[in-house]
């Protein structure tokens, strides 16, 4: 039977309306499955006036077939077969005449029981005592309370539409009462209309201008900006973000294209599609890569038949561009030089100082990077970049468009005539904001970038404040997340180790912490990290593992590791090796270290096994520091029938004490040539526990 | 049209549904929010309906008369309405309508928007009205003040009147509207807004307006101790304008902010918390 459930509200945030429709068919399913009661085809609908929820749900839950279990079949049944008292006992109890017992086979044995089946009661009772508490126990990034009542929600609720079969279902929920009808798109039909279907209810929506369907919209207001772009051979600047939001934001959506002088093109491209983003949700137009004098705009309505709509966003939209005009000809009036003297009072952190001090410190973290990564002919550059990248944040721009931190400054400093090593590097060192968002384009951005994050993360560190699963004001994690895809993306080899001593070092007295605090702090942070980024990838939990346990002072070559990892998953000689890496652990387990002495090798299978260890260690210590981990993986293979011949015919654990340390040391010093690649010990086999 | 009528028309409005028409507060405040007529009425239990005009002060966005659309002063048209009707939101379209305002040729739009005062520990839910794109009215669902739940809850609404009067003439500078038929907004308003920028920026003395803010921050001490919340508020009201005015002079460090912010907010707090206990008490 058809069900409906349709909450109206005051308009909710585009994100409160997409986080409730998920909870709500979570929550539906998983109820009506508690409930034995049949849910199919469940899907949701909404605006920001309105969740919605429909499917086919089972006119009544399914029966029940109980078993009841009562004495055992030797203890109920005497041996001339009669019934005995406990099973006359238990059949009064159950209200059933003896002769209904059966005999129910368990694990245990045999017992007396008896079937009993409970008849399923009608959803129509069901579904009132499920769905208010369903509705209240939806939650929201923020909630609010309204009028005389505790009840808590998104927005204060209006109206609720609830249909079972075509008939209203009764309940009420944060003081409202449900009922059969809906009402229209706020302005033009806002009175109530009843339905009895999903489709008259939707169908009449439609009539009153209200598309209940998210995916109609975006399809509407895709194919009007298409239609009122056709003549001018432009494109939307993309903005996926907003697309959303206003996908949500609208019940009936009006595209609308509307223009602005000429005047204002002058402004930088990014400057004018921020501030039409951010104060008025418009979308700026361009072709060839640079802004027209047009925009777009997506209005609540289903016609501008007066052009009221456009011209009245003109007009806003020209006094904003005013704005935005004057801060960019009142900022370029002091260089970003002279500005930078005002970064003295302008506090990044309390504890760790200025702007002023950070700058200093990225000067000498970018000069340190460079020579590390033998950018030596951006060295210049960078530190040059690093000097002016924050004056941007006392400039008028930025205080009006935080967003544009970073950009601004690299606008201005091109402005200035900086050379385009220095201007993209300011331009670029927030980026990446977040693993979606590219990395810098230029070497000098990049390095700008990792030095800016690693500061403010060793900083923060230092200062004793650790990140924790909701805490995380500085943003840490996803500074962390940026330099590991920086130093991907751009594969830069360089000790990341080394790299966060040096930035502990320029901190000084700064920082209070112990430094091998800050530091193993740092390294299990961006561990945790690029585990993340590595299973956000779809790689293999333990794959990652694996790769990553054994450290990561090549960041780089981390992901190098799990690639060839999981390049060489499907070899036949993979498992081998892992078997016979689980083996050596284990053996090794909870052993002192020793030396391996040549003249003790007393075997065969261990002379040989020596060999071809010294071998393949000598050919892949090469290759390891160059990365070429698939390659030094291959050669690891070659181990397996020399390591099996020992473990065949050699008695590691032997009584002879001398022999047994010199056996155990050369598998140690397998082990640990192994763990130069993976630590494959942390990979799962099928049918196989993962040891630790 | 002008901004007269514009403000008769919503005294007429909020009157019929009930508000009691207040008129504008004697002392320099931020926003109409700031005033007793809102910042008692809401925090204690019974029902609340008052409308009014606010002047209000906001010495950093002054412009010397110069930029078309800041003013270091401007009329917020300010609506408490105690707990919040059910239908409020259909009342505050109706009032637009009443405005003349045919919505049926308009794009009106509800953008999340929550408001926040740290220094008197209040903040609510709700958001800007656009019109048009054109942002008119800030309407907002009280949660706490003075760091306090309200119950029942209040909602306000916040005309801007120049916003809105510049929608209904469609003029795009501020000194273009019409006060009455005959006075307009420069006549009335160009002066002082290029004289109190001067001031704002300029003039105003950073020792004696430290000075001001500690003596009225300490009479506002001592008016607490005495349970004179109203003149005690008062001081503080008095303590967020030399704020601000020393804010546009630039006078504040970062350090200082935060404090003086904390004072204020300390104060109020302590005043909301003796109202309610005052008000609740037989």
């Amino acid at each position: 039977m058809e069900f409906i459930l349709e909450i109206n509200t005051e308009e909710m945030p585009p994100a409160h309306v997409k986080t409730a429709l998920v909870q709500l068919k979570e929550k539906l399913k998983e109820e009506l499955s508690s409930q034995n009661i049949d849910g199919k085809q469940i899907e949701t609908y909404g605006t920001c006036r309105r969740l919605v929820v429909v499917g086919d749900f089972a006119p009544s839950q399914k029966d029940r077939e109980e078993e009841i279990i009562g004495p055992p079949k030797a203890v109920a049944v005497t041996k001339d077969g009669t019934f005995s008292d406990a099973a006359k006992g238990f059949a009064k109890s159950q209200g059933v005449r003896v002769s209904e017992l059966k005999v129910i086979k368990t694990e245990r044995g045999e017992y007396l029981g008896l079937k009993k089946i409970e008849k399923g009661k009608p959803s129509v009772d069901i579904l009132p005592k499920i769905l208010p508490q369903i509705v209240s126990s939806l939650t929201f990034p923020k909630m609010m309370r309204w009028g005389e009542s505790s009840f808590r929600f998104s927005r204060p609720m209006k109206n609720i539409l609830c249909l079972f079969g075509g008939k209203m279902l009764s309940f009420s929920v944060g003081g409202i009462q449900t009922g059969n009808s809906t009402a229209g798109h706020k302005i033009y039909f806002p009175e109530k209309i009843i339905v009895r279907s999903f489709r008259e209810y939707k169908e009449t929506l439609r009539k009153m201008k209200v598309v209940i369907d998210q995916e109609e919209r975006r399809t509407m207001i895709l194919n009007q900006i298409v239609r009122k772009l056709a003549s001018l051979k432009a494109t939307v600047h993309p903005d996926e973000d907003l697309f959303e939001h206003i996908v949500y934001d609208v019940e009936y959506p009006h595209v609308f294209l509307g223009s602005f002088p000429e005047e204002y093109l002058n402004l930088p491209l990014e400057v004018l599609s921020t501030a039409m983003r951010e104060g008025q949700k418009v979308f700026s137009i361009v072709k060839d890569k640079k802004q027209m004098p047009f925009f777009l705009g997506v209005a609540d309505a289903y016609q501008d038949s007066k052009s009221l709509i456009r011209m009245g966003n003109e007009r806003v939209l020209r006094a904003r561009l005013e704005d935005a005009k004057f801060f960019w000809e009142q900022d370029l009036k002091i260089s970003l030089k002279n500005r930078t003297k005002g970064l003295k009072k302008t506090v990044f952190q309390e504890k760790l100082g200025s702007y002023e001090d950070k700058t200093q410190r990225l000067k000498k973290i970018v000069s340190y990077l460079a020579d590390k990564i033998e950018a030596k002919k951006e060295k210049k550059q960078v530190v040059q970049a690093a000097e002016i990248c924050k004056a941007d944040l006392l400039t008028e721009m930025v205080r009006e468009f935080p967003l544009l931190q970073g950009n601004v400054g690299g606008l201005y400093a091109r402005e200035e005539k900086y050379p385009a090593l220095v201007w993209k590097a300011v331009y670029e060192h927030y980026q990446p904001v977040s693993l979606d968002d590219e990395s810098p384009a230029s070497l000098t951005g990049a390095i700008l970038s990792i030095a800016d994050k690693l500061d403010s993360i060793v900083g923060v560190a230092g200062i004793g404040i650790t990140v924790t699963g909701s805490k995380d004001p500085f943003g840490l994690r996803r500074n962390a997340q940026g330099v590991c895809k920086i130093i991907i993306e751009r594969k830069l080899h360089f000790s990341f180790s080394r790299l966060l001593d040096k930035v502990i070092a320029i901190y000084g007295e700064k920082v209070q912490e112990p430094k091998e605090k800050i530091k193993s702090y740092c390294l299990d942070f961006f561990s945790n990290r690029l585990r993340y980024i590595f299973e956000r990838q779809g790689y293999r939990y333990d794959l990652i593992s694996a790769a990553v346990s054994v450290g990561i002072d090549n960041i780089y070559h981390s992901y190098l590791r799990l690639n060839a990892l999981d390049s060489l998953k499907e070899s036949p000689s993979f498992e081998p090796l892992i078997i016979i890496a689980k083996r050596v652990n284990n053996i090794l387990k909870d052993q002192p270290l020793f030396k391996i002495n040549q003249e003790l090798l007393a075997e065969k299978e261990e002379r040989e096994l020596y060999t071809t260890f010294s071998i393949i260690k000598n050919n892949i210590l090469p290759l390891i520091s160059k990365g070429d981990f698939p390659q030094a993986q291959r050669i690891i293979f070659r181990i397996r029938s020399s390591i099996n011949k020992f473990f065949d015919n050699v008695l590691v654990m032997t009584d002879e004490i001398r022999m047994r340390r010199n056996r155990l040391a050369l598998l140690q010093a397998i082990s640990k040539l192994l763990i130069q690649v993976a630590d494959y010990s942390q990979i799962v086999i099928e049918g196989q526990d993962s040891t630790k | 049209m002008s901004i007269q009528s514009l403000i008769m028309n919503l005294q007429r409005f909020w009157a019929e549904r009930g508000c009691y028409l207040a008129q504008s507060y004697d002392l320099e405040v931020g926003a109409g929010t700031m005033t007793p007529d809102t910042f008692f009425r809401v925090l204690d239990k019974r029902a609340w309906k008052v409308a009014y005009v606010q002047p209000s002060r906001r010495p950093t966005d002054g412009r010397y008369g110069e930029n078309p659309h800041r003013v270091q002063k401007h009329f917020q048209y300010q609506v408490i309405m105690k707990p919040s009707p059910s239908d409020i939101q259909q009342i505050y379209i109706e009032s637009l309508g009443a405005l003349g305002i045919n919505l049926q040729d308009h794009d009106i739009r509800f953008d999340e928007d929550d408001w926040e005062a740290p220094s008197i520990g209040a903040w609510g839910v709700g958001w800007q009205v656009l019109l048009d794109g054109l942002e008119i009215t800030q309407f907002t669902y009280f949660q706490q003040a003075g760091g306090i739940d309200l119950f029942p809850v209040p909602v306000e609404i916040t005309y801007g009147l120049e916003r809105l009067e510049m929608f209904l003439e469609g003029k795009d500078n501020i000194y273009d509207l019409n006060w009455s038929e005959d006075v307009s907004y420069q006549d009335l308003r160009f002066i002082e807004e290029r004289e109190f920028s001067e001031y704002n920026f300029s003039l105003a003395n950073v020792r004696r307006l430290k000075d001001s803010f500690l003596s009225n921050e300490k009479e506002a001490r001592l008016l607490i101790d005495k349970d004179l919340l109203l003149p005690a508020y008062d001081m503080c009201l008095k303590c967020s304008h030399f704020f601000n005015l020393l804010d546009s002079r630039g006078a504040i460090s970062v350090t200082e902010r935060v404090k003086m912010i904390a004072q204020i907010r300390n104060l109020v707090s302590q005043i909301a918390e003796k109202y309610i206990a005052r008000e609740s008490s037989p």
